[in-house]
């Protein structure tokens, strides 16, 4: 296996945008990519689409062939790959895999998904195939509900930690008014969460990532090949894991520890020869706000049970120990499901090449990216190296 | 077995379209026998104190042949 190197990133401003077609979300991001590759269209030898239900919420399916043509890319070969909100770095994997076998030199992977001009009912009703359709959605299970009983179990096992979800997403919307594509500028507050309209118990509505329109692309290129052309500090991609799990929570071993992030990120340590302790700064899945906490324990970053408390002390923050989502998150910058694993490197590269405006870290040679799909039933992790 | 526990819990507000006629619902993963499984618990009120470890009783099986509880 090769080297392969991020040499091009592109990303929509991340929001609601009810008069933006799927193509044009795809053309802004995919051309941004391209052009900040310096690469020429005819260089793209294949495109690896991903996207989560754009047959549901638009009526559109076969999202290759739509962003190959809206990108001019001719007649390469195309695929679009689904895997809930995993899918976008479902689509990486597989791009970096194709790069690092050799089978290409350069590739291009997009994410699009455009859910805001559907109602409320249609878009949790298509959330909803994420999970098992008959044994939970079929129960009057919806991912909030899933999730909060996720929550209600941490508790039961490690102490309530309300107090610290709610700070959690204080500090997601704090990271995203420096952000520019994120969806919610907007500050928030403890009681805000905590007396915000109830969704499902512990969860009100601001515990929950966003419905969101939006598009990120990314080209990878074999690095040697990466270090002739490229003109921005080469990010290469050091590590990729994968692992998943049962569909249904009630057949999880453990509600309160996600094996699939727990192999995905031992597999993506191993490759880059990398502890948690050496790690930057991480885009962790934060979906919901339990799900950051339980994420940053899993990933390695904090013990079982600690999570919650290094976040009320500050340890997650911007310029803390191992600042996690200095985008926003899913939660504030927002989740266009297709899209999001690679709004999340997006990030990371931005970072690493010292273009984070007011949110650049002082430190960023190494950073994560951690992506789940439903229940954590599949789970990408996935390192990135500044050279 | 008519008598389980539940494993975990959570008081739903805001449900799909099919079950917001029936909101605020108990949706809970009752424990039967050390098998796991998700169901709606019915009989909830505003002074329903719910708590990991109560029992609940198998009441009936919805149309799609899921089991529905009630607390004890």
């Amino acid at each position: 296996m090769r080297s392969v190197s991020v040499i091009g990133i592109g990303e929509t401003k991340i929001g609601r945008f009810p008069d933006k077609s799927l193509r044009e979300l795809i053309q802004e991001a995919g051309t941004k990519a391209i052009d900040d590759a310096g690469i020429g269209r005819e260089e793209v030898e294949a495109l690896f689409m991903s996207n989560f239900n754009a047959q549901a919420f638009s009526g559109q399916g076969h999202l290759g062939p739509l962003a190959a043509e809206a990108l001019g890319l001719g007649n390469i070969p195309t695929l679009r790959i689904e895997g809930a909100c995993a899918s976008g770095s479902l689509a990486f994997r597989q791009a970096l895999h194709a790069v690092a076998t050799g089978l290409y030199d350069v590739v291009l992977v997009g994410g699009v998904e455009k859910m805001t001009h559907q109602s409320t009912g249609p878009v949790t009703a298509g959330l909803a195939g994420a999970a098992d359709i008959d044994l939970e959605a079929g129960v009057g299970a919806t991912f909030p509900s899933i999730f909060a009983m996720i929550a209600n179990r941490y508790f039961h096992e490690f102490g309530n930690v309300r107090h610290e979800m709610a700070l959690c997403a204080v500090q997601n919307h704090e990271n995203a008014l420096l952000n520019p594509h994120a969806q919610l500028q907007k500050r928030i507050t403890v009681e805000q969460v905590k007396n915000g309209v109830p969704i499902a118990s512990p969860f009100t509505i601001f515990d929950c990532s966003l419905v969101s329109d939006g598009s990120a692309f990314v080209v990878l290129a074999a690095t040697d090949l990466a270090k002739a052309v490229s003109r921005k500090r080469l990010v290469e991609v050091v590590g990729c894991g994968q692992a998943g799990d049962t569909l249904t929570l009630a057949s999880k071993k453990s509600m309160t520890t996600f094996d699939a992030t727990v192999l995905a990120a031992r597999n993506a340590y191993a490759q880059a020869g990398l502890r948690p302790s050496q790690i930057d700064l991480a885009e962790v899945h934060d979906c919901f706000t339990i799900t950051q906490i339980i994420n940053s324990e899993d990933l390695g970053f904090f013990a079982k049970g600690a999570g919650a408390y290094a976040l009320a002390e500050g340890k997650t923050a911007l310029h803390g120990q191992i600042p996690i989502n200095v985008s926003g998150g899913l939660k504030a910058k927002g989740h266009p499901i297709g899209a999001t694993g690679l709004c999340q490197i997006y990030e990371i590269v931005t970072q690493l090449r010292g273009d984070g405006g007011a949110r650049q870290l002082k430190k960023a040679d190494i950073g994560m990216t951690h992506n789940i799909g439903g229940t954590a039933a599949t789970c990408v992790v996935s390192i990135f190296r500044g050279r | 077995e008519r008598r389980g526990t539940i494993y975990t819990y959570s008081i739903v507000h805001s449900g799909t379209e099919a079950f917001q006629d029936k909101t605020p619902y108990v949706l809970a993963v009752v424990e039967v026998n050390r098998q796991k499984r998700m169901a709606r618990v019915e009989g909830y009120t505003e002074s329903t104190d719910i708590e990991i470890g109560m029992e609940v009783v198998f009441l009936a099986e919805d149309q799609m042949g899921n089991p529905i509880y009630v607390f004890a």
